[in-house]
């Protein structure tokens, strides 16, 4: 604890990102506190509105406002982000500590079948598998967990590979301790530094990924709010000059990704073992 | 001789993975909820019409057999046809990718040229302002959505300042297109000299391909800057400054221990972005694989789905190997 304040000190960038960060997570829990209006409401007589002092980041064409719709949208956005990326080191970590554990034709199974989840094109197959398991946010999650899961087993399993190796796991069969053990005692804590820096960059990567899949209208279905689909919204009144609906949902996305690749920062520095 | 037994090691793994993909997403597009011949049919078509396209379309029959039909298809080169534009899907596809293609390789040289540019600027002098620019970008490239900063360019060049053309398409309604040779308008309009189509279309390519160049540059600045981190460290470099070689030699010659890491990366780019130029290729209704594909899938258009993977996934194995073979070239220490 005291070593991550000294760290956060030092670094400015992880600072930046562990700000960005709560502030985004407080936004989202506060919303119904922070939102002035209701996400979802139309007020036809407000549509187009340019941002001013009742609707700070303006109105879409519906009249909804944005501003509340952008911090209603955390809840959707960073929810699927961080709770998919979960999922996908559940299923991850313990397929590349087998992998990288069982070398033999247990280990190359897996890695061929990671092999093919990744020879296709990441976001048509993610396009396709939600539409194959209907649009909601809870298959969306899924989705994301299971396309992102290869990238984790890769990375434990070449920890683990490398781990295995050294003498103290030798010692562990010497002393005749179980397989499962090894792993999961010895080997799982040692292997997961790689694989935490990258699960920081992939719950930015997976708000993108829903975010692209909402504006082609093929992920979260409007009306909820949502920043992908609300950028869609905002894109035809782009050529009538009115950046706003665009804008501000697009800054949203970005603020919160930089955060978690910020963030991302923080935890090399934080496990680096050469810190100390 | 050595190449040719590389180049067999790579068919040999390869021909079995491409088996299991077509597999996998003849199941996977067959699991797409909603029947292509309702579709098709309409919302008022009657049972026994919906039950007779069924047929006609071969959806009566056994997966297995579908897949069999599709197969022996494939093998005498017929990928089937498209339910939605009546085209065979080969015609289709061969409109399309060429348009992804010319528009991902204007992207990754934008992105080479970006990226190599900060990098070298932040190996020459890493604190001035450059450098700091290029630090700003490469946390901020990867943390936008490429189809907002399309947007958003569309907003500040065409709409507000007019220096770019309306972004719908790779040329203007009234400027015809270039004799058809490779299906990429740039070149094509090169090679019959045709410059108004030339001039035209480099207009169209230039936001969308400044938009994807800009977002991926930051791989490309990153990769080399790394790189060059690693080399400037080496002994041969300390060496050559040892001897007082001026500042821009020693930059050149570790730039030129970096172009592998660059091809590298222009690789997995290109293999990236050939799915992944979806969302750019709606903003700017490019007409392109990625926009087919998203039509194909709001309609269940089963074959021109399935085709799509299967020049995604042959691009990817060419490129590869040519990658390979490029890099043999850049790097003599690469031994296959």
């Amino acid at each position: 604890m005291k070593d991550a304040i000294y760290l956060l000190k030092k670094e400015r960038s992880a600072r930046v990102g562990l700000i960005i960060i709560t502030i985004v997570i407080m936004l989202g829990l506060l919303a119904p506190i922070i939102a002035p209006y209701d996400p979802v409401t139309a007020d036809g007589r407000a549509s187009r509105l340019a941002p001013c002092a009742e609707h700070l980041f303006g109105t879409d064409s519906n009249g909804m406002d944005i501003f509340s719709r952008c911090i209603y949208a955390i809840r959707i956005d960073v929810v699927i982000g961080v709770v998919g990326t979960m999922l996908s080191l559940l299923i991850g970590i313990p397929l590349g500590l087998v992998a990288g554990y069982y070398e033999g034709f247990i280990g190359e199974l897996i890695l061929r079948l990671a092999d093919l989840l990744q020879a296709f094109p990441a976001f048509i197959l993610a396009m396709a598998l939600v539409a194959a398991t209907g649009q909601d946010v809870k298959n969306i999650i899924y989705v994301i967990a299971f396309l992102n899961s290869p990238i984790y087993i890769r990375y434990v399993r070449a920890e683990v590979i490398s781990l295995k190796q050294r003498s103290y796991i030798e010692a562990c069969h010497a002393a005749g301790m179980s397989d499962v053990n090894i792993m999961f005692r010895q080997l799982l804590p040692n292997s997961l530094r790689p694989a935490m820096i990258q699960a920081s960059i992939n719950i930015g990567g997976a708000i993108l990924l829903t975010a692209g899949l909402s504006f082609i209208g093929a992920g979260v279905p409007v009306p909820t709010p949502e920043w992908g689909s609300m950028i869609s919204t905002g894109a035809n009144m782009i050529i009538t000059g009115q950046w706003w609906a665009a804008f501000f949902p697009g800054i949203s996305i970005g603020i919160t990704v930089l955060g978690f690749a910020l963030t991302a920062d923080f935890i090399r520095l934080y496990l680096n073992p050469e810190r100390k | 001789m050595r190449i040719l037994k590389y180049l067999g090691k790579r068919i040999a793994v390869f021909i079995p993975l491409l088996f299991a993909i077509i597999f996998i997403t003849f199941c996977l597009i067959r699991a797409l909820p909603g029947n292509p011949a309702e579709t098709i049919a309409g919302p008022n078509a009657y049972p026994e019409m919906i039950a007779s396209l069924e047929h006609q379309m071969g959806l009566d029959k056994p997966v297995l057999e579908q897949f069999k039909d599709y197969m022996v298809g494939l093998f005498h080169g017929n990928m089937g046809y498209s339910w939605f534009t009546s085209n065979n899907v080969t015609t289709d596809l061969a409109i399309r990718f060429p348009a992804t293609l010319e528009l991902i390789t204007m992207s990754i040289l934008f992105a080479v040229i970006i990226g190599v540019f900060f990098a070298i600027c932040k190996a020459y002098k890493p604190t001035g302002i450059i450098s700091r620019v290029a630090t700003v970008y490469g946390m901020l490239a990867g943390a936008f959505a490429d189809f907002w900063l399309g947007l958003m360019l569309v907003f500040i060049l065409f709409v507000k300042l007019k220096v770019v053309p309306s972004p719908i398409g790779r040329l203007d309604l009234f400027v015809t297109a270039p004799q058809h040779i490779t299906g990429m308008y740039l070149i094509d309009s090169l090679l019959t000299g045709n410059m108004v189509a030339f001039a035209d279309s480099f207009k169209h390519i230039f936001l969308p391909a400044l938009t994807l160049g800009l977002v991926h540059g930051a791989a490309f600045m990153k990769m080399t800057s790394s790189t060059m981190g690693e080399i400037i460290e080496s002994d041969y470099i300390h060496h050559a400054r040892s001897l007082g070689l001026p500042k821009k030699k020693i930059i050149g010659h570790t730039f030129r221990n970096t172009v592998p890491a660059v091809v590298m990366t222009v690789g997995s780019t290109y293999s990236f972005l050939l799915g992944g130029a979806v969302l750019i290729e709606n903003v700017f209704a490019w007409g392109g694989l990625g926009q087919y594909v998203t039509t194909a899938l709001a309609n269940k258009d089963y074959a021109a789905l399935q085709g799509f993977i299967i020049v995604a996934t042959l691009f990817s194995l060419v490129l590869y190997l040519i990658i390979d073979l490029i890099m043999m070239a850049v790097d003599p220490r690469i031994d296959y």
